[in-house]
This record gives structure tokens, sequence and C-alpha cells, in this order.
């Protein structure tokens, strides 16, 4: 297990406040912020490239937090890959194991193994600056797995790649955890990652840990509006929550699940409403009736902006929005359960 | 009243390009052409340009290791480190290359003349006055800053992760640098002594403050050719001048050649 306790670091423009997180064994834990938020530096730190201003590190009950680097175990992967550019593939993927003078066999060995783990093998004779980034990324993580780490440290490895070698090295990312069942963090800014491949998730931003959980739980239930933001959630409605169950918006009175009072920001998936130009049976949903405002395809999908007194946002495939034909001016009925609008307190942001 | 997509404008800076190098080259076949071939290899293979040659390869070589001995651990910590005081040394540590050599030569000639430093040195057996000890140390003094640069901007242009990368792998402060830095550097620090060898090779002014130009005990090639200049004797002076000559050209294209090479990473 590793466990970031209380660790704040400054370093001009770039910080970490007052973070905690506690990454299990063997859990593929992504942290997902924009650019500036730190994340780097977290990892850094964690690597032993920095020492903590204050707080502590902890790797497997052992306290790292004034361990040098070089004997931490810990791997790390950077976007740009870093692989020694005067060496081959193969001196850079036994670079750490020479460091250890390890029996020259045993490394052509675990060289070997790494390598076909990642499909490089054939390259293990070439030079970095003769691959392509993805095979770079391949390197890179070869040369971090080979040394067994006690966890591994991504820092955006997709990022810098095109978008199909991408995907595939996402999909070997999942297979290589699953093998080898290394504790892996894994930072990036994309949420399309942590789908595929997060077991928790932690949101940061400006330096703070805003919200910790399960991909599922981040994306259904961000706890500010700007979790709600970078997760997807398009409706994000403020008002005031009654002891009822209720939060009013404007005229609107919407049924939500975890009733709270005061100011409330409401988020609704555009995805989670439901939009007829017949009238829709209550059921316990919310139920209003307005217009369509404005209609935008994209891609497969088509955005549908609703006018009934605030304005909503829904997504629908282009097939349901054909067959009910939606023009802007019609008449509609949208409806969402109340367990889609999810309500956490307003004004009172963290890392805001 | 241009012809075609040539303008004057263009018409006149190309002409004044070419002109300015037809001038560069006029100069130096000036200099090689001046003896007869006959007499310039005489004068080539005589003992005391011989002397020159040596004295000069000798000096400017050592000069040039400890140029690289000192520029490469002082580049490091101004690339990497932040400690206080720093932009001062970097100032302090241009001054030589500013300076006319010739105060160069004054300062070091008290320093290791009547300074109680010097004199200790003196006692000591290292007698810098007057001696080709003196030359070697007036070309480190003069040139180290042009290898401190190059030294420095090569390890800045080394990306700092290549090392963070290292000591996750297991390496210490020292042998990420060993095993990742320097190799990473070679072009530019080759670059780098090619142009301090080649600057060392031409020192004169606090050479000759130093050192003084006593023939065939302190005569490089450029004390060579201005001694002779002062006697007389031209074809000896030329003989020093076309050596001097293509050593520049020979390092200038070595420089560009590595030197250019030197951010690939």
């Amino acid at each position: 297990m590793l466990v970031i306790d209380s660790v704040s670091k400054s370093l001009g423009e770039f910080s970490l406040s007052n973070v905690s997180l506690s990454v299990e064994d063997g859990e593929y834990f992504i942290v997902l912020g924009p650019t500036g938020a730190g994340k780097t530096i977290l990892l850094e730190t964690i690597a032993g490239i920095y020492s903590p201003d204050t707080g502590r590190i902890l790797l497997n009950g052992r306290d790292i937090t004034d361990v040098p680097a070089r004997e931490r175990n810990i791997g790390m992967v950077y976007q740009d890959y870093m692989l020694f550019p005067h060496l081959t593939v193969e001196a850079n993927i036994g670079f750490g194991l020479r460091s250890r003078r390890a029996d020259p066999a045993f490394i052509r060995g675990k060289v070997e193994g790494s390598a076909d783990l990642l499909n490089i093998s054939h390259l293990l004779h070439r030079y970095p600056g003769t691959l392509s980034g993805g095979e770079q990324q391949r390197a890179a993580i070869a040369r971090a797995l080979v040394m067994e780490p006690e966890a591994l440290l991504l820092d955006e490895p997709l990022s810098a790649l095109d978008v199909k070698t991408r995907e595939n090295l996402r999909a070997e990312l999942a297979q290589i955890h699953e093998a080898t069942g290394t504790t892996i963090v894994h930072i990036t800014h994309n949420f399309e990652e942590v789908f595929d491949l997060a077991d928790r998730v932690a949101i940061m931003r400006g330096g703070d840990v805003i919200q910790v959980g399960t991909p599922e739980e981040i994306f259904r239930r961000p706890n500010s509006d700007f979790v709600a933001g970078f997760v997807g959630v398009e409706n994000l409605l403020r008002g005031t929550g009654s002891p009822d169950g209720t939060v009013a918006v404007e005229d609107l009175r919407i049924r939500v699940e975890n009733g709270m009072s005061g100011p409330v920001s409401v988020a609704i998936r555009p995805e989670e409403i439901l939009l007829s130009k017949k009238i829709l049976p209550e059921n316990g949903k919310n139920v209003f009736s307005g217009r369509v405002d404005s209609v935008r395809p994209n891609g497969g999908l088509v955005r549908v902006f609703v006018d009934a007194g605030v304005l909503f946002k829904v997504t629908l495939t282009r097939q349901g929005f054909e067959e009910a034909g939606f023009a802007p001016g019609d008449a509609v009925y949208l409806a969402f359960r109340p367990s889609a609008a999810h309500v956490y307190p307003s004004g009172v942001q963290k890392g805001a | 009243m241009s012809k075609g997509n040539v303008s004057r404008f263009q018409m006149v800076t190309i002409a004044v390009a070419l002109l300015i190098t037809a001038f560069i080259v006029l100069v130096l076949i000036g200099v090689v052409t001046h003896s007869p071939l006959g007499v310039l290899i005489e004068c080539l293979l005589s003992e005391e340009i011989q002397f020159a040659v040596r004295l000069s390869i000798i000096t400017s070589v050592v000069s040039t290791l400890l140029c690289i001995l000192v520029a490469v651990p002082v580049a490091y910590a101004l690339a990497r480190y932040t400690f206080p005081g720093k932009s001062l040394m970097n100032m302090v540590m241009d001054i030589p290359m500013a300076l006319p050599p010739l105060v160069a030569g004054v300062g070091l000639l008290l320093f290791f003349g009547v300074s109680p430093i010097g004199k200790s040195l003196d006692a000591m057996g290292l007698v810098f006055v007057f001696t080709p000890l003196g030359i070697i140390v007036a070309q480190f003094f003069v040139n180290l800053p042009y290898m401190l640069r190059v030294t420095r901007s090569t390890f800045q242009g080394v990306n700092p992760r290549y090392e963070y990368v290292a000591k996750t792998l297991g390496c210490t402060d020292a042998q990420a640098f060993w095993r990742v830095t320097l190799p990473m550097s070679s072009n530019g620090l080759l670059a780098g002594s090619v142009i301090t060898w080649s600057k060392g090779i031409g020192e004169f002014g606090a050479a000759l403050m130093l050192a003084g130009a006593t023939r065939m005990k302190t005569e490089t090639l450029p004390l060579s050719l201005f001694l002779n200049m002062s006697t007389g004797k031209l074809e000896y002076a030329i003989a020093a001048a076309t050596i001097l000559i293509m050593i520049s050209v020979i390092s200038l294209y070595a420089f560009e050649r590595y030197g250019g090479a030197t951010h690939v990473y």
C-alpha cells in the first residue's frame, strides 16, 4: 500500500497543498486533473526526486519520506519516454539492473522477459531515436517494469501518442496490470483513460485533491462544479434545497435522491434525460414541459437544448433523434429520475 | 526597376555578402601564398618553427584539458542547481572573456609575481612568470569562459528528467551524471573543447604578459609570429601564420560539425 499523508511541496509556480491519498496493493489508481494541477510534482515526490516540505510517504508500511529515489524501488515513466538516446533499447531496459550490478546472464534474461511482455523483443538492438512514439513508450515501461517496482508511476503515458497507438497501449496497460499485479499510479488529464483502466480515481486541481472514488462514483456523483464539469456533466443547475427532498431551480422543483438544505448545485448528465413529444407519466420522476431551443449534431450523437424555464442539455443517439424528429420550437417533455439528479452544496468548494 | 522577382535590395545585400567573403579569402590567401613554396616548407621545417609548433600544441592541449576539468563540474552546478550568489558567479566567470587579454595578463603577472600566493607557489617550485607554465595558465584563464559557456548550455539542453529516471533505476547523483548526462553531452563537450583548444593555440596577449616572448623558450606560434615580424624575418612569421590559419579553419569546421548537434536531445 502506498500512503501519501498530508504532503505539501512548493516548487515555484507549481505546488501540492496537504495532499493525502492511499493506494491499495495492486490497485490501478488514476490521478486526473488539468495541466498545472500539480500532478507531475506529486509523482516526482512519490518517486523521491523531491522531498516534501511537510508530510510523509509510506510504501508497504515503510516510511520512505527521506529515502533517496534510488533506494525506493518505485518505477517512473514519463509522457516523453525519457529513453537514454545513447543506449540501445536493450541497454535502456537493462540500465537499472546494471546499476544493481546484477549478473549479466540474469540481466539478459530479465530484459528479454520484459521486452516480451511489451512486445518489443524485435527492437532490442535499435536506438530510441529510430523508434515510433508507441515503441518508445513500450521500451520506457519495460525499463521500469524490469526492476519489479513496488509501485509504478506513469506520468501522462498515453498523451504524446496518436489515437490508434493510444488505444492499443491503453488496452496493453490493462493487461500488464492484470499480469503483473503491480500497484500503478497513473496521471492524466484525459477522462477516457479512467473507465478503461482505473480501479479508483483522484481528481486534482491547483495542488489539491478534490475528490477520490471509483470512476462510477466520480462520474455519477461529482462533489463540486469543477469535478462535474471535468467529467462531462453538462447540466449544472444552481438552486435551493429543501428538507422534503426537492431543489428549487428558478420555477422548477426538482425531486432529488440525496436532499439537503440551503444553496446547492444539481448535476444531471445529458444522457440521463428522456425527451418526448408526448406527455410522459411521472411515476416518481421529474417531468417538465419545454420547447426545443436548438439542435447540434455531434458525430453519432445529437445534442438537443431544451428550454423548460431552465436550459437543459439532452444527448440523444442519432437514431433516437431521427425517429422522434425534434426541431427547434417543438413543444416537448423531458423526464429524469431523482437518482439522476446529483446534489452537492454549492459555494463551499474545496480547492476553489 | 527589378528584373523578374529579384529586387534591388536583394541584389545589394547579396553583393555585400559576396564582397566581404572575397575580402576574407583574399587576406588569408595573401598570407599563405606570400612566400614561395620552397621557402615556406623550409621555414616550416626549421628548428624554431618546429619548437613553436610543439610548445603550442603541448600548452594548448594541457590548458584545454584543465578547462574541461574545471568547466564540467562548474557548468553542471550552474546548469542544475540554485544556490546563493549563482548569478554573481555567472557574471564573474564571464569577465575574462570580455577583458582585453593584455589586462588579464597584467593581472596574472601581478598575482603570480608579487602576491603572497604567487610567491609561495614560486617557493614550491611552481614558477609561472616567464615560463611555459605561464603560457598554460594564461590560456586557461582567458579561455575558460568559452568552455564554460558551451558546457553549461549543453547541460541545460539535457532534460533533468533523464537523471530523475536514472535515479529511480538505482543511480546516485554522480552515477546519473556519468552514465546519462555526460554521454548525452559528448557532442557539446567535444565542440567546446575544439573551440577552446583553437583559441588556446592563438592566445597571445595574456601569454605575452605572463610568460614573456623568449625565443625558443616561451615561443608559441603567435609569439613566433610576433618575434619574427619585429626582427624582420618575414618568411618565418609567414610560416607561423600559415599554420595558425590551417588550425583555425579546421577547428572551425569541427566546431560547426559537432556543435551543430549539441541540442539533439
